[in-house]
């Protein structure tokens, strides 16, 4: 059965790009496709994070399974993610994790031996991956950051260790998906917005009075609207400020200007923000998604063909078919 | 998920951080003058459980004073000569003596080494000591006569004046309020307990709508109940003492009022009341008695016979008046046979009561605050120890007696010896761990006093310490005692009452509520003398109730009358108000009763007040400036007269303004502030004033079951079983009472991000939808620590329990250590041995040699771990110890880390309770075009019937409070003072931050991508986990252990138990005709059993193995011998009958 073909070509601008934040354009194509992406954003792009906690001293407040739990929710940097394998189809280590392909290592060794109270922090876990490493947020490139005290940037805290506390620990790092557990999610804000078409009624808006026009523009709790100092005319400063809330609408309303304003969400463009933990650049995370994206369809094309989908996507061709 | 950090071991002191934070919290409306800061001020000087502090420091500082003052002498029957005085008694330090060698203590020791925490009671002795005529006058100081329990933080407790540090270093939290006992290593409370109060004449119905008057009389020598009756408009006494009612001027002429005149005079000569008299006059005739003997003569016939009094008749004559000279309202006293007083008492009793008649609200309200006494752990255990030492007294007389009759004694006799040290110890402890207050002596027989205290979270212990237990049994079905009292305002939370049974008549005080204790009565009574109380001595019957005098009556004594009654209280309030007299005595003019009552006995509630001249409030703008900056306190507002204390009977004095601006010129005080009306367990509600009211009592009821922190020594401490919370925060949303009890530092809940909508259809009936993501960052994640105990026993033959090493490569033993205990940190399961003992097969016997105990032969009972299958505990600390009989006593504590699951119990701040209905993935969840993603989805059903508007508030001020980064408050009644943040202003910041004013946000669908149809309420609201969780409840059973008896299943899920098909079910199957299924699950699932049945006799016979045949062991043969099923329940029962001489004969047919 020959079907239309329906196949469109979205495009892609982005509007701005930072390590950790991407803003993008998605045009010319619709919700589905829009929120595919960010859903494999938040739960199938892969990063690397702790995973096991073999713990030799202890002695702070926290208990271990707080430790294990607060590492593991520790962002690492994984640009090898991608290419790592998941510790339970590697064939290097019979599944038990601990080989090279699918693990990194880290290790653990403090002790307060002061008075004052030590800060145990991400930066002390040292790392058998030069690539693999806790996520350093003391960016240096950043220095505008307001919030960057030398002291206090130190890293993620871990635990706080007073006088003759120790923690010792051995931790494994493996590759994992954030549908598993949330620590592997690469994203910390991923969300997307139909872009807004703001139409004003100029001839409608003319009958206002400047007091109520500026009346009007406050009704909005995002600033959409400004008015133009020179002509005294309603302009849309920034479309996308606003939030879908009819504040403005119910207020023309009210005002008896029905009409007045016709806001219209553009089905078919979005506008993503993407905020990553810092485990993989904002960019990155973006490729990845739609990488992971076109293998998951293309498991969905070959599904007919089980056995030569198994040899293609491994695990993801069963998962696919809802194994 | 919002994440406030509660910074819960911070060492800075509550008071002062909260002082900081009144500065910049902006107050949308500033009253005249902010009196806020007169309540963390007063917490500071009276802490949350002051009331039971006083008590006890009364007790030890005077009470044990006065009692042995009162007994303090214990002379020798044989030798008159002979005595022992004590001339006084103090408390020592805590201490405990070990080896002969006291050592001092502290609680937290007291805790993990299950000792009581208590301090010697230290006497002053002086004693005749001598033999064979030669006498001497010896002194002994510091003789320890017994060692008193130390309640926590009270004057004799180590902790008391500690700082923070301190305190830290004692191992105790800073914030734990004390007022409990550590007994045996449990941590024990004294509920207050609620009593009518004594000694108070009260005007009541009876239940057959009879008027009577009542007092229950309480004095040191006696107790009784004397009854006024009125029945069929005669008058009579009701008393214990007499077989029958006595007709009430019977009463007074054995008093020695014979004339009918004087008793009509002393009531009154209200013609009305001379009539109501008149019919009680003539009965009083008709039995013909006219004179005191002939009363005296008719009382003694009517007097109960005790069966064993033995004494003379001549003694019995004068028993009739000396049952009125002590027991008939004692706490009357008679001097020198002066009945005078009593026969006033009596009068005005009856005068009361016919005013009751003639006028229904003249009648006492049982139920009304004013008429109760709250009964503190002081007083409970004055008691005790009063009785304790009498006996402990008696005893040491008896000894003596018994060695001084002796002729031929060879020592010297020495009284100190004797003074038995373990009576009093044994029963002070005995009756605070058992909770039983058997007080022979006082005819005092109570259960339940004590408790263990709850330490499920911080709250619950502090709601526990403020918990007043009720004086009526709870079966009972009366609403009156039950009922919101309108008394109960600013002194007893109206919202914290338990639901069901208890439900109020448990209550709980408020966070202002002052509990009085005694208070010296003879100087107060000489200066109502000074002030112009004419003394009833010198008044004339007639003269007693003249219209322009009122009664002056003083902790229920008549005292005399004054002619201008609110002059005299006037004066006596402004000497209260200077502080030459209590600040708790108590003066109230009783307009309706002519009377002004002073009160100064212990147990009455009161609360502070600021007064207010004509309306016009005492506290000014520079007191409180002066309080800010630390140069006055809170008792300089008491002693300066800003500030008193009113009980409930002197508010009905007062008039009180809420708020300064609501006073007018008749306003005489004005309200600190008004959510002190709740207690401390209400004041975490945000906006309660919202809500509807049942909904706040639901929340108290609930949050003493939320999980968080205990203390800031939790961790250290070896409770049966802890619930804490990995990450607990302080509420966005708080209230002042928060702040002001330390729940911002101990908080029990987490801030979780909830969309009101519905959402996957697994949200019915209050079930709540949890994002996967918010669980695996940690939202809801519990530790639950659970003590195992084992001890170490040494036996009677001298052997004792070993441990052994382990074995090495043995599954079972891998947890343990070289020592044989399980090592801390060790991954422990169900199966495993954390104690590898043996115990010596031979325990019995003489002792042994230790040579020959080298070759005592042991059996294992090695200690097995039962946890849930498949889950894994972690052994979280070892405690060695030694107990009572120096045995080594192991205590486990095993941790288990939870996150939440499917079923498990959350609740918000209003009373909404729901389970965990799903946990779905977080792309799943609807989002925002912020991003913001939903912790928990509630289903908006949860609203409309239960009326919270304050959850809604709730959520709009912790949106507003994450915006702007500013703490929201919502503290009871505070919008107009400024404690509270109006939704006006809430709205407007959240304008100010780009959300909609209404709090709805603008979402989308997480499956699909498209927006939702609706705007959704989304906001933050402090939810907290309770301790119900499924992982504790669920429980399933194919086949498992049976009764031995009646070989059914066992019961219950800690044993494994079988699901029962009830009475119900069975009908349900009968009805549903499933003859088969009800088959196999009552006979077949259940106690099948084969029986072997005689068609001869009808009786049950038995299978001879030998044989291989059936056999009847009454025919003795097994002809006629069949083999039938019946359920093993029947068989016994058949035999059972059999044992009692009945033979049931089974006649069976062919089916």
């Amino acid at each position: 059965m020959e079907s239309v073909s329906y196949q469109r070509f979205p495009k892609i601008k982005i509007r701005e790009m930072k390590d950790d934040y991407l803003k993008f354009e998605l045009r010319e194509t619709d919700a589905s496709m829009a929120n595919a992406l960010r859903r494999v954003m938040i739960a199938e792009v892969p990063t690397i994070a702790i995973d096991l906690v073999e713990i030799e001293v202890n002695s702070s407040v926290l208990n271990d399974e707080f430790i294990a739990h607060r590492l593991g929710l520790i962002p690492l940097t994984s640009e090898r993610a991608m290419g790592m394998r998941f510790s339970r189809d590697c064939d290097a280590c019979d599944g038990d994790g601990q080989c090279e392909y699918c693990s990194v290592e880290f290790h653990l060794r403090a002790k307060c031996i002061t008075d004052q109270t030590l800060d145990v922090t991400s930066k002390d876990l040292y790392s058998s991956d030069h690539a693999v490493t806790p996520v350093d947020f003391s960016d240096p490139s950043d220095d505008n950051d307001p919030f960057e005290h030398t002291e206090t940037q130190r890293g993620i805290i871990i635990v706080k260790l007073r006088r003759g506390q120790e923690l010792r620990l051995r931790a494994i790092a493996r590759k994992g998906i954030g549908k598993d557990h949330a620590k592997w999610s690469p994203a910390a804000t991923v969300t997307f917005m139909y872009e807004p078409e703001i139409h004003i009624n100029e001839d409608l808006m003319e009958t206002l009075t400047l007091e109520e026009k500026l009346s009007w523009i406050e009704s909005s709790p995002t600033k959409v609207f400004d008015i133009d100092k020179v002509t005294q005319q309603v302009v849309v400063v920034d479309p996308e400020a606003y939030t879908y809330d009819d504040e403005v609408i119910k207020k023309a309303e009210a005002m008896g200007k029905r009409g007045l304003i016709d806001i219209r969400a553009k089905e078919d463009s979005f506008i993503f923000t993407v905020e990553s933990t810092g485990a993989i650049k904002a960019s990155q995370l973006v490729l990845n998604a739609i990488e992971i994206l076109k293998q998951k369809l293309d498991a969905v094309r070959l599904s007919d063909d089980t056995v030569e989908a198994d040899d293609q996507f491994g695990e993801l061709g069963v998962h696919m078919r809802g194994g | 998920m919002v994440v406030v950090q509660a910074d819960s071991l911070s060492e800075e002191n509550v008071v002062d951080h909260l002082i900081d934070k009144q500065k910049h919290a902006a107050a949308p409306v500033k009253s005249a003058v902010d009196k806020f800061q007169l309540l963390p001020e007063f917490l500071k000087v009276r802490g949350l459980v002051k009331q039971h502090l006083d008590s006890f420091n009364y007790f030890i500082n005077i009470g044990i004073k006065k009692i042995v003052r009162a007994n303090d002498r214990i002379v020798s029957t044989v030798d008159p000569s002979l005595y022992l005085r004590f001339t006084d008694v103090k408390i020592g330090k805590p201490s405990m003596v070990v080896d002969a060698i006291s050592e001092q203590i502290t609680p937290h020791m007291c805790r993990l080494s299950d000792t009581t925490y208590a301090a010697p009671i230290w006497v002053n002795i002086e004693y005749i000591s001598g033999s064979h005529g030669r006498k001497e006058k010896m002194i002994k100081n510091d003789v320890v006569i017994g060692r008193m329990p130390i309640m926590l933080r009270s004057c004799c407790c180590v902790l008391s004046g500690k700082n923070e540090a301190e305190l830290a270093r004692l191992g105790e939290c800073p914030l734990d309020p004390g007022g409990y006992f550590v007994v045996k290593g449990t941590e024990k409370v004294i509920l207050i307990q609620e009593q009518l109060s004594k000694n108070r004449i009260i005007i009541d119905n009876d239940k057959k709508g009879n008027i009577n008057a009542s007092v229950t009389s309480s004095t040191e020598a006696t107790k009784s109940k004397t009854v006024i009756l009125m029945e069929k408009e005669k008058m009579y006494l009701c008393l214990n003492q007499f077989a029958k009612k006595i007709p009430i001027m019977v009463v007074m002429k054995a008093m020695g009022m014979e004339s009918d005149q004087e008793v009509v005079q002393m009531v009154g000569r209200d013609p009305r009341y001379s009539a109501l008299l008149l019919p009680s006059i003539e009965e009083c005739a008709s039995h013909g008695v006219y004179t005191r003997e002939q009363a005296l003569e008719y009382l003694e016939a009517m007097v109960k016979r005790s069966t064993y009094s033995s004494s003379s008749t001549e003694k019995q004559e004068n028993r009739a008046l000396a049952i009125l000279r002590d027991v008939f309202i004692a706490n009357v006293p008679v001097r020198k046979n002066n009945f005078r007083p009593k026969c006033i008492y009596v009068a005005v009793m009856l005068r009361r009561m016919m005013e009751a008649l003639l006028n229904k609200d003249a009648m006492d309200d049982k139920d009304y605050v004013g008429n109760k006494r709250l009964e503190l752990s002081g007083q409970l255990i004055s008691l005790l120890f009063e009785d304790l030492f009498k006996t402990m007294i008696t005893e040491v007389q008896k000894i003596a007696d018994a060695l001084l009759v002796k002729q031929n004694r060879s020592s010297r006799f020495d009284f100190s010896q004797y003074i038995v040290r373990d009576s009093i110890t044994n029963g002070l402890e005995r009756a605070l761990s058992t909770g039983n207050w058997d007080v022979k002596r006082f005819r005092m027989n109570r259960k339940g006093v004590t408790q263990v205290l709850v330490r499920l979270s911080y709250m619950a212990s502090l709601g526990h310490m403020t918990r007043i237990s009720p004086q009526f049994e709870k079966s009972r079905k009366v609403s009156g005692p039950r009922a919101l009292q309108p008394s109960q305002w600013g002194m007893l939370c109206p919202c914290d009452t338990p639901e069901g049974e208890a439900c109020g008549l448990v209550k709980n005080l408020a966070l202002m509520t002052h509990v009085t204790t005694d208070e010296e009565e003879s100087p107060l009574i000489s200066l109502c003398k000074c002030l112009g109380v004419e003394d009833l001595e010198l008044l004339s019957g007639e003269e007693l109730h003249t219209p322009n005098s009122f009664l002056v009556i003083f902790n229920g004594l008549i005292l005399g009358k004054h002619r201008r009654p609110h002059q005299f209280a006037n004066a006596m309030r402004k000497l209260r108000r200077a502080g030459k007299i209590g600040e708790f005595v108590s003066v109230f003019v009783n307009e309706k009763q002519r009377a002004v009552y002073i009160a100064s006995d212990g147990g009455r509630v009161c609360r502070p007040l600021v007064i207010a001249d004509k309306g016009v409030s005492r506290i000014k703008e520079h007191h409180m400036r002066e309080l800010m900056d630390g140069a006055r306190t809170f008792d300089d507002f008491l002693h300066e007269g800003l500030i008193e204390y009113l009980d409930v009977n002197e508010e009905n004095n007062a008039l009180i303004a809420l708020y300064e601006w609501e006073a007018t010129p008749e306003t005489t005080h004005i309200e600190i502030e008004p959510f002190t009306i709740l207690g401390v367990v209400a004041g975490l509600i945000p906006y309660p004033h919202h809500n509807q009211s049942p909904r706040n009592t639901y929340q108290c009821a609930m949050g003493k079951q939320a999980m968080g922190n205990i203390a800031y020594n939790q961790l250290g401490r070896m409770d049966s079983l802890l619930y804490l919370l990995v990450y607990p925060q302080r509420p966005l949303l708080t209230t002042r009472t928060i702040e002001l009890v330390g729940y911002d530092k101990l908080g029990a809940g987490q801030n979780a991000t909830v969309a009101v909508m519905s959402y996957s259809g697994y949200d019915i009936e209050d079930a709540i939808v949890m994002n996967k993501a918010s669980l695996d960052r940690g939202f809801g994640r519990c530790i639950v620590l659970k003590k195992y105990t084992c001890t170490n026993q040494k036996y009677e033959n001298g052997a004792s329990d070993r441990i052994l090493r382990p074995r090495k490569n043995e599954e079972r033993e891998r947890v343990l250590d070289d020592d044989g205990l399980a090592a801390p940190g060790e991954i422990i399961r169900h199966g495993d041995i954390y104690i590898n003992k043996e115990s010596p097969i031979e325990t019995r016997g003489p002792l042994k040699s230790a040579a020959a105990l080298a070759d005592v032969k042991y059996r294992p009972c090695a200690q097995i771990f039962k946890g849930t299958e498949g889950e894994s505990c972690v052994v979280d600390r070892v405690a060695l110890c030694s107990d009572k009989n120096n045995n080594l006593c192991i205590k486990y504590k095993i941790r288990h880390t939870r996150r939440p699951e499917v079923g498990d119990k959350f609740s918000s701040r209003h009373g909404q309770k729901g389970v965990c209905g799903t946990i779905i993935q977080q792309e799943d969840f609807p989002f925002s075009e912020r991003g913001i993603c939903p912790d928990l989805i509630m289903n908006p059903h949860g609203f409309p019937s239960r009326m919270t508007v304050g959850k809604m508030i709730e959520l709009l001020g912790g949106k507003a409070g994450v915006s702007c980064g500013r703490f929201h408050y919502g503290s009871a009644f505070g919008e107009p003072s400024g404690h509270a943040d109006r939704v006006e202003a809430i709205s407007e910041t959240l304008v100010k931050h780009g959300f909609s004013y209404n709090g709805k946000d603008f979402i989308y669908s997480g499956i699909t991508g498209c927006p939702l149809q609706a705007y959704i309420f989304m906001g933050p609201i402090y939810y907290q986990k309770l301790k119900h969780m499924v992982l504790d409840k669920m429980h399933a059973r194919g086949s498992g252990p049976r009764v031995m008896l009646t070989r059914q299943p066992t019961d219950g899920r800690a044993r494994n138990g079988g699901l029962r098909v009830g009475e119900m079910e069975k009908d349900c199957l009968v009805a549903y005709g499933t003859s088969m299924l009800l088959y196999e699950r009552l006979m077949v699932s259940s106690d099948q059993f084969e029986a072997q049945v005689c068609r001869a006799c009808g009786l049950l016979g038995y299978y001879n193995q030998k044989l291989k045949a059936a056999m009847c062991t009454t025919c003795k043969n097994g002809d006629k011998v069949s083999t039938m099923k019946l359920p093993y329940a029947c068989k016994l029962l058949i035999q059972e009958l059999q044992s009692m001489n009945i033979v049931p004969r089974l006649r069976l047919a062919e089916a």
